[in-house]
């Protein structure tokens, strides 16, 4: 008996299937890495390149216990001639042909941008270019290499195309945002071009989004630790008058924020909320603290303090303004380009279920998120070190007068500063740094020291 | 001296040229006058001079310019005080060190009521400088050398001690009654802005002689010339024609924007203007192809790229125009570690025709003000400058590089290395080749304009006068004083600053690339590391591909070049002709030390393309 020639689609499904649990666990954007997988069933494979290489898009449902979340993967076959692919890309074998995950393999993964300029069909997916996108074919694509839950590949320079790895039906906030952006003409954004739709459960589900690549981008969070590295290395006192100030840079991100706030409500309204939705947001927070003291000792003392700051939300005027915004937004997910910052990953939080994410939320959540950022920005180099109260003091500094400018800059453009709401937004900002404080005792317990002194601080302005 | 023929022949006032100072014994402007009232003009053929060698048209495109003031360079006479034939003397030191073009401030006669921009006479020297016959000679030894000179021409005013201003204020109906703007009261063109607020109140000042008012867009002692008059036109471009008779090879054209006055207008950039200047260059490449026309327009890009001309035909108005912004954009990128100043500013330059090309420099005497840039880019300018009080001072004219650098020799070098392969000609502040420090006790432009230090001996070698009789004196300070920096001790030494200079310059011209190439940003992730290629294509169709990744933060950083675009070809460094690693598909990964910098060559050309021609 000879080995087929060429290997089906089908065929791969079941073999990866088979191996995932094992492979898994060692993939980045694996967002399920500390539950057990107990099983992963096939859903859905395209064949998208015939032949030898071959490339498969699976859908994959990975079951751990009660828990169940769909994952996309691109696979590649080849039966001679090994791509030049790292190790652990490799999934496993099929007769003599090598399996391996294939977005680091470039003869590959070009057929991807092409199918969307062709505007192609295959099997349950949909590629197409958004109306009037002019896109060039041809072109090779590489990975980037700093992502975590998703992967991204770039087309020769010009585009990026993001496989959400996770996959969720109904209306991806990312595309749906971009979209809306585009239209109202915002300038903040990277252009969106096309997408990949497939099916979920019989339902539309985004597959990947294509967009413009911005060549000469660095992104804001190495943006603001180059100035932090600059700032602790010298002892100065104004961090404004240091070489490496972020001042400038962090005002022109305020503003830059303020006006992607301003183009989502044109684009696609205010709503206003009243006292049940202020009493919900009170008690997530509330829920949000109880779980996490729970299991951080650490943050006990402060527990008394937290439950008043929440509680305060509730007793704000309503009916109170909310809009789409982006809700995760913090100093990795905006970039500096020559044109100004740009925002990215409108897709919210990624723990959260989708419907959680499509709600409307306060604009305060944004400048939360960024102000938190700062704080860590700022807080990064003393990770891991012995404690030095004159850095965690210089840190302090560094990081008020960041918050400050960024403030500065986004009052300017929305006409209101949001310092003014202090009510909502150090509520925001601690229930933000509550969530931090649990992700970083289950993850990294190194950093827990970053959101616990960030609470202390706040929490004590608040008693001042 | 007051012998009524050769004076004018109206007895009852002064005869012009008696404002003029010191040229009693050489010829110069109004020294006779004509029946008709005609001021007698030295001419160029009064003077002996060698004629110019066959024009390269493109020069200045690939020159590295030398700015050299004659007053702070060498005193051959000993009376303390720089001259031609000083300069002269030392024009073997700036062959050996490779420059292309010298260029000089102003060296007229004048009053010096504005740092020699005030002309009392277009065809004379200043006398402390020397004669006419010293530039000549001057002229004739660079050009035996390889080098070229140009110097400045103020077109829009005079001097009030100019004799077309005594003839005009004395004499309203004879040849130079209308040379000047004159009016009979001062309420003309009141949106033209008044340029020196400091000490003028009016553009417009009362001159009892002529009982009439005369129009200045700078201080009051500098009379506009009326460019209205077809005269003054034709006597300003025979002005020209004076002195590339004599073999110069171009002029700075000072405050070009202000030729012309309109009512209704703020009299900047005018239409007309720009018309003369089209009159100007037309002559220039009629009568003298390969000389060239720099436009001080101390403006924003966007608007400077107008005194280049029509871009349909290469441009006809000025070869070389200042790129004014990237200077103190260099300073802000350094300071913040961060590429985006340099590269923001780059993206914002428009395309210039193809016969034409910016000068870029990191000092000169000129500093850029806020005053005129966009309300946008003020914005950013203030934003990054207001608390930093370092900051401010870089983009002021009272500080050379190597005291507003630290005297750190890996900066001094990054930001050599910036302006030597940034798009441009390089234009190298006398001194800064050797590191000269400044004297802050001097006032804001004279701290800058200290004597040359050419070695430890009296007076840094500059002059052999009396100590006291040195025009400014020499930098004494253990750091910048001439015994620790001086042109022989470093000419002695392969590493010291001098002879790396020297070294780098001779580089950039074995690759036309640094001068003529396109210029490509490359971005990248770290934000503290700029990167870009300059791009060049041979007419023989051969790419000549420089790659330059600088690192503007103090601390070492690694950086991930896309050079797919280049895949298989080897970079070479250029300076030790080092062979790194092949470039692969995947990003190309270099690292670099706190402010270092790398210039490869990247052309995938075999032996033929290492043998590059130094023309």
């Amino acid at each position: 008996m000879s080995e087929p020639l060429t290997t089906s689609a089908d065929d791969v499904l079941t073999v990866v299937a088979e191996a995932l649990p094992a492979w898994l666990p060692s993939q980045r954007w694996f967002g399920g890495k500390h539950r057990e997988i107990t099983g992963v069933r096939p859903v859905a494979a395209t064949t998208l390149l015939d032949g030898d290489p071959l490339l498969v898009h699976l859908v994959v449902d990975v079951e751990q216990g009660d828990h169940s979340s769909v994952y996309q993967l691109l696979v590649g076959s080849r039966r001679d001639q090994l791509p030049d692919v790292a190790a652990s890309a490799s999934i496993g074998a099929l007769g003599e042909h090598t399996l391996y995950e294939a977005s680091g393999d470039a003869d590959l993964t070009a057929t991807l941008l092409d199918l969307v300029v062709d505007g192609a069909d295959l099997g349950d997916l949909s590629f197409r270019t958004e109306p009037g996108a002019e896109v060039e074919k041809g072109l090779r694509a590489h990975p980037i290499t700093s992502e975590q839950s998703n992967t991204s590949l770039v087309y020769g320079q010009q585009y990026i195309l993001k496989l959400f790895r996770k996959l969720v039906t109904g209306d991806n906030p990312d595309l749906r945002l971009h979209r809306a952006l585009r239209e109202v003409g915002c300038t903040h954004i990277a252009e969106p071009l096309g997408s990949v739709t497939g099916t979920l459960d019989g339902e539309p589900a985004t597959i990947a989004l294509l967009q413009r690549f911005l060549p000469d981008a660095a992104d804001g969070w190495v943006m603001a630790t180059t100035s932090v590295r600059d700032f602790m290395a010298d002892p100065g006192s104004d961090p404004g008058e240091l070489g490496g100030d972020f001042g400038g840079e962090a005002e022109r991100l305020g503003a830059a924020i303020a006006t992607v706030h301003a183009d989502l409500d044109r684009a696609l309204g205010t709503e206003s909320v009243g006292q049940d939705d202020l009493d919900a947001t009170v008690s997530a927070m509330a829920e949000r603290l109880a779980r996490v003291a729970a299991e951080v000792p650490e943050l006990a003392d402060h527990v008394p303090a937290l439950e008043q700051i929440f509680q305060q939300v509730a007793d704000l005027p309503t009916p109170l303004d909310v809009q789409n915004v982006h809700g995760d937004l913090h100093l990795g997910q905006v970039l500096r380009t020559l044109s100004g910052w740009i925002v990215l990953d409108f897709e919210g939080e990624p723990a959260a279920s989708i419907t959680e994410r499509q709600e409307l939320r306060s604009t305060l959540r944004d400048v939360a998120g960024v102000l938190r950022s700062f704080d860590y920005a700022a807080q990064q180099m003393l990770v891991g070190e012995e404690p030095d109260e004159s850095m965690a003091e210089r840190a302090m500094v560094w990081a008020e007068h960041n918050r400050s400018a960024f403030c500065d800059g986004y009052a300017a453009v929305a006409g209101s500063d949001p310092r003014d709401q202090e009510v909502l937004l150090r509520a925001l900002e601690l229930d933000k740094a509550v969530y931090e404080v649990g992700y970083e005792h289950a993850n990294r317990p190194d950093w827990l020291g970053v959101p616990l002194a960030s609470i202390a601080r706040l929490v004590s302005q608040e008693d001042s | 001296m007051d012998d009524p023929t050769t004076r004018s022949s109206n007895t009852e006032s002064p005869a012009p040229d008696h404002a003029l100072e010191g040229l009693d014994d050489t010829p110069h402007t109004g020294e006779s006058v004509e029946a008709d009232g005609t001021l007698v003009e030295p001419q160029a053929g009064d003077f002996e001079h060698h004629q110019q060698d066959a024009p390269q048209p493109d020069w200045f495109k690939s020159a590295v310019f030398y700015e050299v003031l004659v007053r702070a360079f060498a005193d051959s006479n000993g009376d303390g005080t720089g001259d031609l034939k000083g300069l002269t003397s030392r024009l073997d030191y700036l062959q050996w060190l490779g420059v292309d073009c010298l260029w000089l401030p102003p060296f007229y006669a004048s009053p010096l009521r504005d740092g020699g921009y005030d002309i009392s006479d277009f065809r004379a020297v200043l006398p402390e400088f020397g004669t006419v016959d010293d530039f000549v000679e001057l002229l004739d030894e660079a050009h035996a050398r390889g080098i070229r000179v140009i110097t400045d021409l103020v077109l829009n005013h005079t001097s009030d001690a100019h004799p077309w201003f005594q003839a005009s204020r004395n004499d309203p109906d004879g040849p130079y009654g209308d040379f000047y703007v004159w009016s009979d009261d001062d309420s003309k063109y009141p949106d033209a802005r008044i340029i020196f607020v400091d000490t003028e109140t009016s553009n417009w000042t009362y001159d009892p002689v002529r009982g009439q008012f005369f129009w200045h867009r700078f201080f009051n002692h500098q009379p506009d010339l009326n460019f209205e008059n077809p005269a003054v036109r034709e006597a300003m471009i025979d002005v020209l024609r004076f002195w590339l008779d004599l073999g110069i090879d171009g002029f700075r054209l000072d405050a070009v924007p202000y030729l012309f006055e309109e009512e209704g207008t703020n009299g900047e950039n005018l239409p007309r203007t720009h018309e003369y200047l089209k009159e100007v260059r037309a002559t220039v490449d009629r009568e003298y192809p390969g000389r060239i026309l720099l436009a001080e327009a101390n403006q924003w890009p966007s608007d400077v790229v107008e005194y280049f001309g029509d871009p349909a035909v290469g441009g006809d108005e000025c070869h070389m125009a200042f790129h004014f912004p990237l200077m103190p954009r260099i300073f802000m990128a350094v300071r913040r570690e961060s590429r985006f100043p340099i590269s923001e500013i780059l993206q914002q330059t428009p395309e210039i025709p193809d016969g034409t090309q910016w000068g870029i420099f990191l000092r000169n005497h000129d500093e850029l003000t806020l005053e005129m840039v966009s309300d946008e880019e003020r914005d950013y300018m203030y934003a990054e400058y207001a608390k930093d009080p370092r900051m401010k001072a870089n983009i002021g004219i009272r500080r050379r590089l190597a005291p507003l650098l630290e005297n750190d020799r890996n900066q001094l070098e990054l930001f050599t290395a910036l302006l030597l392969s940034l798009p441009g000609s390089p234009v190298l502040y006398y001194g800064d080749e050797i590191g000269m420090g400044d004297n802050i006790w001097l006032g804001d432009r004279d701290a800058v304009r200290t004597p040359m230090q050419w070695s430890p001996d009296r007076n840094a070698g500059f002059s052999r006068a009396d100590p006291g009789r040195v025009y400014l004196p020499p930098i004494m300070d253990p750091t910048y004083g001439y015994e620790a920096i001086n042109v022989e001790s470093q000419q002695g030494s392969p590493t010291s600053l001098l002879s790396w200079t020297r070294r780098m310059l001779a580089v950039r011209k074995q690759h036309e690339a640094f001068a003529l190439g396109e210029f490509v940003d490359l971005g990248g992730s770290n934000p503290s590391v700029l990167s870009y290629k300059r791009v060049w294509t041979r007419p023989n169709g051969d790419e000549d591909v420089v790659l330059c990744v600088n690192n503007l933060s103090r601390f070492p950083q690694p950086v991930e070049l896309e050079l797919a675009d280049h895949e298989g070809a080897t970079p070479v460094e250029l300076t030790g002709r080092v062979r790194f690693p092949r470039i692969g598909e995947l990003p190309y990964l270099l690292t670099l030390p706190g402010h270092g910098f790398y210039w490869f060559q990247l052309s995938e050309l075999g032996d033929q393309g290492e043998r590059r021609s130094m023309s």
